[in-house]
């Protein structure tokens, strides 16, 4: 980020009709992001003041650095520049993390304070779209078969996506072929083991049986299969061994997002807050920064904010862990969704708001998860908000969001080695789903699953914004062009979360612009 | 000892020599796996010690040590033994300590569990970082059953024997440290920890240790961190070592610590900053009090506030003394089983002090009509948790306290003494008002060192009153005209005015459960209301008051009727009759007279002549421990006993200020222990026979038409003759008769292994180790025909020979199949081991009546009682003896299948051995006077009994002492009796399962004699009296501590090493029949869990301490949510089966078919185990009122399912759909 000069600085003041001690300049000049700072100190700057003092300047920094302790989130209009190691190898400027460094500062300079509280909205400019919402659609009736069917139909999507990187046999092929052949297979992993003496044996399932792939422990791909989750589709090449027994991995590939994938941007400047686990409801549901949040909303920065999406746990829910309603707040799950639906109407009015459930809300709790029946739906009719299945796929003026809760998060941590995936960084455990094209790989442990007629799980369509929630975590960057964003949560430290040591990220909105993909991330603690 | 005792014993003794040597003579004779009795017997301790462990000399050096020092002394005195190679044969050092650590637990747990055998897999010698070696121990699960102090002092001991042999201390890696936190853990999540140390309590154990402890993977779970580590071979926790560091090491380092100081070679300094550091232990209870009822009371009555008194607890309001309530035996309420009394709720349970002669022990002793009353839930042996003072408890019929008190349909109040009476009313009984007393023994209190709490006032405490207030009861109690616990109303009052003594129990109600002003409302009442003759006619009661004392008949007091009267005349227990206008109380003058009238009914109070703290006197208890509140308003004044002590002319007592809560636990257990399917033969079928093992089915099975039938192949013994060589899978050679012995073979290069002294079998060329077993191809059918052939019968003589698929004993050597038809015969099945068992709920006895045991007074003489309990010759059957210690008493279930055994035993003793028949029983009379074997799960050695009559309560009665030698209490635990000569002819070591447990719960050894001090100390703390002194009544107000009361109390501790150990076991109550109440508890005569779940609400309704809609809450909360919950989660995460050949799979395999056969596959959780509950539960919640909360739980929950399993499409919304 360049440096501001302390001369650029006065005459921005001049210009806006201030004058300043020098050494105040000195001090927003040193400050971390200068045009920020500048920003604030003249929003906060009393009316009668004409010049700026010291320290007014210190207040205003104090303030912001408080905000910035935490070590992923900048605080207030400071734009967001989360420089991802991977992400910024082949970084395309046009949907960067960061934003210029004068482009808030344009922003909160050029609106008038005046103007506040009124929004002046074209709805007619808006268009949004939703796919992949099985709401009102499940067909499944907890058959053998309907399991059959959608981890066929997982296998038959992601193959696809695979076929034209490998020339697959099919298992039962592979075993007629003779030894030492060269061959490739596109399977769903079964299982996967180590040996007695390292190596790694990856069973691969296709539709018609399973084959043995083993990776020695000292080729580089070995890393990658610390990587793999049960029930997810890859691809492998190798050599079959002399009895044709089993495959010799040479490499392993991932659906994956392709490098080439260029996300779509809005074609008017337009912005949507990206939030989650507001837990209405919860005895530390944080009413306070929500209506700071809230309140913001209806000021004029805030004016371009015309879409509200809500990565799931709208409210804390009955019975999600024993003994539950002792820390409950509203203890009612109906008057949870009123008390929500109230918050909601802190909502500027033409806001745009759509939903997904997550596991504390009062639907199944097996993915992919309903959108919420007419009783709850009613209960929200106030502002129309929409609710879609849990995941959901959601365009928002060209911008495609998948939305999904994120208990999957969980497994995903708990399975990888911590440098690819942990609470603090969640948006890496995100890559990897990205990297599976599926959103919650791994059955027959931590995520529940009800079997549908197809996968509703599987990413099929490469997502612009891949948003999610669930850890209570803030977490955001970019995979292959694809913007991987967990937001926080409304919800301060429980004492679940103070026993294991779990630090929420609470009160934070990502705002995320539609026409740049820029990405700001708002505190309102 | 007594010349009696001796006898006795010695009686005992020479008939189990007589068994023992036909059981010889037997082995020698027949096919067993060796031909000897394979259960030594063990006269004391140290011989049983010497046989579990199976180091010579052991015993001998024991009894040296005992006379000199404590146990504890003794196993680290030994340890010096082991060292210097006196005691032992080991040469390595590894094997010295294993033997010196084996031995030391062994004797803490009186050679009587498994857990030195069976919980110390090995000691090894590793290598620390800087090249030193130290010792490691490594443990197994059943460690467990050695206790926390045993656990404890094998580290020490073993650590001992490090520094006596000069191996270095263990120096624990970082990873190691931090392995061990994160598994004790994990451990305590996964299974539970009785004690659950803090991490930094883990590390600075585990830091500071001198000896590696170390075990067998017992969980499924993984630790995350930590893995892989070079010196612990598995990821998952360690169950045997979790429990030494935590519930050893952690909980009982104040215990070690008085030993290293002993100890000059080895110094445990750090211990000290543990027990300091414990302080942490109570910051943990508080923890988890405040985690799990957030109404703030106690989980355990031991708090410290419960030793103020009332007066300074609560900051103005003065109060009773009282125990704090307690919830925890409400946790986990399981459906079916009802709830009798929630916590310290009035209406519950009475806690009376004193022992009858069927109780202590962890027993409660209840009145048989509440067994009734309870619609049956409750019998003999039948289980309950309690409030206290321990967590479960048997119950025993107990006549000679006071039974509930019950409205019946027609508005009649009455109290219930008689199991015949509650039989006839209990169809007409409205409401349970008073579930009666509670018997519970001071020996309770000192076992689980509860607090006294407040007792009853019962006769046994006002006799005591009114002897110190001088009059001359004894007297009183001689003469003819008196009965001192049933009195008159005259001559209650009478005596409480001439010796200014406490009104007598019978005529003082319940003042403590009614409010000041309810009894100010009782005493307008009185004032409103009229005395009524037997008649009908109006009395004078001037008239009758200047008669003198000389009135017979009162008449009855006839009030107004309102309900508040009603409701206060009930909670004050008074028995009365209603109709819509009056309330009728016959023997009314100590009712009036109590409210200070007169009886004329003229009073001269009024209700602001009371004090101050009469008004106020107890706290609100609206809100109960489980948060129910039944006045909307919570005042002061709730307990009414010191108004009334200000209005009447007499002192009068709280009556009943203890009542303690209780819920079903386990029902009570008479049955006989098949395994599943029960097994007739230990030998081998292989799948020929089917699912039922059929052994004749097996011998027709081919599996296809070319096979021969009948020929199986199984993994069997392989055995070759001493003499002639021949091989064979039998014990004895086919051909000459010899002894065959085991032949081991390696499996790699195919040579035959001598096995080494310790029975190791190593192949020295391939260091691999060799195996006595073969696979090998019987011929079933032939085998059979033979079988039947020598023992003479024929296939009709029994339905169906069941046999096993393989043998789980490590030489896999067969049972004579000739045993298995004859056990077919009889009906009688065999236990892993061989033998034939029978498993009862123990309960306790010291003194029994001829007539109710089904035997008769002359039977008894024979068996050597030859007087009662007051010294006077046995003559009659109803007299009361006292049973001797290894005299056992049998439920008729019992008895029946030991006549089938014994009949076995005969057949086989003549068909099978070709000797004479031993038992020749014609009817269960002949059992009496017979030897059996008790023996309990998780020990491995037998207690020798006899058996002196039968119970048609489903329960083995016996000496508290016989229970003690198996190491069980009374408290709900089960155990198993054998017949003698079943156990000494069928019992073999060989058959014993080469895994894990395998010798726990095996006769390894036998007791003869019960030697008192020899046994679970737990039985040392009942107590033996007759009668319980006014002091000890008196300190039970003042909560004080049951040891400040041991002086003025007898416990059986007092008799040990005397004279009168075996004998004078007091008790102050007589029951008139130890099976009174019902046979068997209604859980097991239910039928379906809903059926059994509706009764238990059905009983919640009608008992006044029970809050319905709790009850129907937890069992939503705790049964039904979970199951449901539980079904769901398992719905959507669960593995497939393939119904052909049943491979399980993680997910449905893509093809759809089993990938093992291409056969069907399907689900393993179905929508039908998901759903089951949902419409019972939803039903419930409606009907008995659970809260909003747990209602929309269901609803949700209900959705979810249906999401699951309904397709949208299909969908019917209504009738509208189709019109």
């Amino acid at each position: 980020m360049p440096l501001e000069t302390p001369a650029r600085i006065v005459s921005e003041l001049a210009s806006r009709g201030y004058n300043a001690e020098r050494e105040a300049v000195t001090r927003i000049a040193d400050a971390p992001d200068p045009a920020a700072t500048l920003d604030r100190a003249l929003e906060t700057v009393p009316d009668d003041a004409l010049k700026l003092t010291t320290d007014h300047v210190d207040s205003v920094i104090e303030a912001t650095e408080t905000a910035r302790s935490d070590p992923k989130a900048e605080s207030g209009s400071t734009p967001a520049s989360q420089a991802d190691a991977a992400a910024s190898a082949d970084h395309d400027p046009s949907v960067s993390t960061g934003t210029t460094p004068g482009s808030s500062a344009v922003e909160g300079g050029t609106v008038p304070h005046e103007t506040e509280g009124s929004r002046d909205v074209d709805t007619s400019l808006r268009a949004i779209e939703v796919a992949n919402d099985m709401t009102g659609q499940s067909t499944g009736t907890g058959e053998y078969s309907d399991f059959v069917t959608v981890f066929r139909d997982r296998y038959e999507k992601l193959a696809s996506k695979l076929r034209g990187r490998v020339n697959h046999r099919p298992t039962d092929a592979i075993e007629s072929m003779a030894g030492g052949s060269e061959a490739a297979l596109i399977g769903m992993v079964s299982d996967i083991r180590s040996t007695a003496s390292g190596h790694w044996l990856v069973e691969l399932e296709d539709t018609n049986g399973t084959f043995p792939c083993l990776v020695m422990k000292d080729r580089p791909i070995a890393d990658l299969v610390q990587q793999l989750l049960m029930d997810e589709v890859i691809a492998v090449e190798g050599t079959l061994a002399d009895d044709a027994g089993i495959l010799f991995v040479d490499s392993l590939h991932f659906p994956d997002v392709p490098r080439t994938h260029k996300p779509s941007t809005a074609d008017r400047h337009v912005q949507a807050a990206l939030i989650s686990d507001v837990h209405v409801g919860s005895q530390e549901f944080m009413e306070d920064a929500w209506r700071r949040f809230t309140d913001w909303l209806h000021t004029p920065e805030a004016e371009h904010v015309e879409y509200l999406l809500i990565a799931g746990d709208m409210v804390e829910g009955v019975g999600v862990y024993p003994e539950q309603d002792k820390e409950l707040d509203i203890i009612d799950i109906y008057d949870q969704y009123e008390a929500f639906s109230e918050y909601l109407k802190e909502v500027p009015g033409d806001m745009e708001i759509r939903m997904i459930p997550g596991n504390h809300d009062a639907v199944r709790l097996a993915e992919p998860q309903p959108g919420f029946d007419e009783e709850l739906r009613d209960i929200m009719t106030a502002h129309d908000a929409q609710v879609h299945s849990n995941p959901a796929l959601i365009t928002v003026e060209g911008v495609t969001v998948l939305m999904y809760h994120g208990v999957s998060l969980d497994e995903v941590i708990a399975e990888l080695p911590d440098e690819e995936a942990n609470y603090d960084e969640p948006h890496k455990a995100m890559y990897q789903l990205l990297k599976k094209r599926h959103v919650a790989p791994q059955y027959g442990g931590h995520t529940r699953l009800a079997p549908e007629d197809r996968d509703y799980l599987v990413m099929e369509e490469v997502p612009d914004v891949f948003h999610t929630g669930h850890v209570h975590k803030i977490g955001w960057g970019e995979y292959h062009n694809v913007l991987a964003l967990n937001s926080g949560c409304w919800q301060a430290q429980t004492d679940f979360q103070k026993s294991v040591n779990i630090d929420p990220d609470a009160g934070f909105a990502p705002i995320l612009d539609l026409d740049t993909l820029d990405m700001t991330v708002r505190k309102f603690t | 000892m007594r010349e009696a005792d001796e006898r006795y014993f010695e009686t005992l003794e020479s008939q189990l020599e007589d068994a023992f040597d036909v059981a010889e003579r037997a082995k020698q004779r027949g096919g067993d796996p060796k031909p000897e009795v394979e259960i030594p017997t063990a006269r004391d301790m140290a011989d049983r010690v010497e046989n579990i462990l199976g180091i010579e000399g052991v015993a001998e050096r024991v009894r040296e040590l005992e006379g000199q020092m404590s146990r504890e002394e003794a196993a680290l005195e030994l340890v010096d033994d082991f060292v210097e190679g006196t005691v032992g044969d080991y040469d390595s050092r590894e094997g010295k300590v294993e033997g010196a650590v084996r031995t030391a637990v062994a004797l803490l747990t009186e050679g009587v569990v498994a857990a030195p055998i069976e919980g110390i897999d090995r000691v090894e010698l590793l290598e620390n970082d800087d090249g030193t070696e130290f010792i490691n121990v490594y443990y197994a699960g059943p460690i467990r059953s050695a206790g926390g102090t045993a656990q404890a002092l094998s580290v020490l001991v073993a650590d001992y024997a490090r520094a006596l042999l000069g191996i270095d201390q263990y120096k624990a890696r970082d990873d190691e440290i931090g392995r061990y936190a994160e598994e004790v853990d994990l451990y305590d999540k996964d299974t539970g920890l009785q004690y659950s140390p803090k991490e930094k309590e883990t590390k600075f154990i585990a830091e500071h240790m001198p000896i590696m402890l170390d075990g067998e993977a017992t969980g499924d779970e993984e630790v995350s961190g930590y893995r892989d580590l070079e010196r612990v071979d598995s990821n998952s926790p360690r169950g045997g070592m979790c429990l030494v560091l935590a519930e050893g090491i952690a909980l009982k380092a104040p215990k070690i610590q008085r030993y290293t100081r002993n100890l000059d070679e080895i110094d445990w300094p750090w211990l000290q900053d543990l027990i300091d550091g414990t302080i942490g232990e109570s910051e943990t209870e508080a923890d988890d009090e405040g985690s799990e009822d957030a109404s703030g009371d106690g989980d355990e009555a031991d708090d410290e506030g419960d030793d103020a008194d009332g007066d300074e607890e609560s900051d103005d309001v003065p109060g009773p003394p009282r125990v704090d309530p307690a919830k925890k035996y409400l946790r986990d309420l399981i459906a079916g089983r009802p709830v009798f009394s929630h916590p310290s709720k009035a209406g519950g349970f009475r806690l009376r002090y004193g022992r009858a002669r069927n109780h202590g022990f962890a027993t409660a002793g209840v009145h048989p009509a509440t067994m009734h009353l309870v619609d049956d839930f409750l019998a003999t042996g039948t289980q309950i948790k309690t409030e206290r003072p321990g967590k479960a408890a048997g119950v025993v019929p107990v006549d000679t306290i006071e039974g509930p008190t019950v409205r019946l349909a027609n508005g009649e109040v009455r109290r219930i003494d008689d199991a015949e009476e509650a039989l006839e009313v209990r169809n007409g009984v409205e409401k349970i008002i008073d579930l009666g007393e509670y018997l519970v023994n001071y020996g309770e209190f000192v076992e689980n060192n509860h607090p006294l709490a407040p007792a009853s006032y019962t006769v046994e405490w006002w006799s005591q009153d009114l002897d110190a207030a001088g009059a001359d009861v004894q007297a009183m109690r001689d003469s003819p005209r008196i009965d001192l616990d049933d009195p008159s109303a005259d001559e209650a009052l009478e005596w409480a005015t001439e010796y200014d003594a406490p009104l007598h129990p019978k005529y003082t109600y319940l003042w403590h459960d009614v409010s000041v002003e309810q009894v100010g409302a009782l005493a307008d009442a009185v004032e409103d209301s009229h005395i009524a003759q037997a008649d009908g006619a109006y009395a004078d009661p001037e008239a009758e008051d200047r008669a003198g004392d000389a009135h017979t008949d009162d008449g009855a007091l006839v009030f107004p009727r309102t309900d508040a009267v009603q409701e206060t005349l009930e909670h004050l227990l008074v028995e009365h009759t209603q109709d819509d206008d009056t309330v009728t109380v016959t023997d009314w003058v100590p009712l009036v007279r109590t409210l200070g009238f007169s009886r004329s009914l003229e009073r001269d109070w009024t209700f602001a002549d009371l004090s101050e703290r009469a008004r106020t006197y107890g706290e609100s208890e609206s809100v109960d421990a489980i948060g129910v509140s039944e006045d909307a308003e919570p005042e002061d004044g709730q307990n009414a006993v010191e108004a009334i002590n200000e209005v009447a002319p007499f002192e009068v007592r709280e009556r009943a200020p203890t009542r303690i809560g209780n819920r079903m636990g386990r029902p009570e257990k008479s049955e006989r222990r098949d395994l599943s399917p029960a097994v007739h033969t230990l030998s081998p079928i292989g799948e020929a026979g089917g699912a039922q093992r059929d052994v004749a089915k097996a011998t027709k099975h081919a599996d296809d038409m070319s096979d021969t039938p009948g020929r199986v192949e199984v993994e069997i013994a392989r055995r070759r003759c001493r003499d002639c060589g021949t091989e064979t899978h039998h014990a004895c050679c086919p051909d000459c008769g010899t002894t065959a012995d085991p032949v081991y073979v390696c499996p790699d290069c195919e040579s035959e292994v001598e096995p080494d002294e310790s029975g190791r079998a190593e192949c020295p060329r391939c260091e691999t180790l060799a195996s006595p077993t073969q696979y090998k191809e019987l011929d079933l059918r032939a085998a059979y025909r033979n079988a039947l052939e020598s023992v003479g019968e024929r296939e009709t003589a029994f339905d169906t020979l069941k046999a096993v698929k393989g043998l789980t004993s490590g030489e896999k050597a067969p049972e004579p199949m000739e045993k298995g038809i004859l056990r077919a015969k009889h009906d009688v099945s065999a236990f892993k081991d061989g033998t034939v068992r029978y498993d009862m709920t123990d309960l306790p006895v010291t003194a029994v009546r001829p007539a109710e045991l089904d035997v008769t007074a002359d039977r008894l003489r024979a068996l050597g009682y030859d007087e009662d309990i007051h010294g006077d010759p046995l003559t009659h059957d109803d007299q009361l003896v006292e049973l001797k210690v290894q005299d056992i008493v049998l439920s008729d279930g019992a008895a029946e299948h030991m006549l089938q055994t014994a009949r076995f035993v005969d057949d086989l003793l003549k068909q099978y051995y070709g000797l004479e028949r031993f038992y020749e029983f014609d009817d269960r009379e002949d059992l009496v006077g017979e030897l059996v074997f008790g023996m309990a799960p998780h020990t491995s050695a037998a207690t020798v009994g006899r058996v002196v009559g039968f119970t048609s309560a489903a329960v083995g009665y016996a000496h508290p002492y016989f229970h003690a030698a198996k190491r069980r209490n009374c408290d709900g635990d089960e155990d198993c009796v054998m017949l003698l000569m079943d156990g000494l002819l069928n019992f073999s070591r060989k058959f014993l399962p080469d895994k894990r447990g395998g010798r726990m719960d095996a006769p390894l050894v036998m007791s003869s004699r019960i030697d008192p001090s020899e046994i679970d100390d737990e039985a040392h703390n009942m107590d033996i009296m007759a009668t319980y002194p006014r002091e000890f009544y008196e300190a039970t107000r003042e909560l004080k501590d049951p040891t400040e009361v041991e002086d003025v109390m007898k416990i059986a501790e007092e008799t040990l090493g005397t004279d009168r150990e075996y004998t004078e076991f007091m008790h102050t109550h007589d029951t008139t029949n130890i099976a009174a109440g019902p046979d068997l508890s209604a859980y097991k005569t239910l039928g379906s869990m809903e059926d059994k779940m509706d009764a238990q609400l059905e009983i919640s309704r009608k008992l006044r301490a029970v809050v319905e809609s709790d009850v129907a809450e937890r069992i939503i909360e705790y049964h039904f949510l979970p199951d449901l919950i539980g079904n769901l989660r398992a719905f959507s995460r669960q593995e497939v089966r393939c119904l052909d050949c049943g491979e399980s799979f993680r997910r449905a395999p893509l093809t759809g078919d089993c990938r093992e056969c291409g056969g069907r596959v399907n689900l393993t959780v179905h929508e039908g185990s998901v759903n089951k509950y949902i419409d019972t539960a939803i039903r419930v919640a409606e009907e008995f009122g659970a809260r909003d909360y747990t209602k929309q739980r269901l609803e949700v929950l209900e959705q979810s399912i249906e999401s699951v399993f309904e397709d949208d499409h299909n969908k019917q919304s209504g009738i509208a759909d189709f019109m």
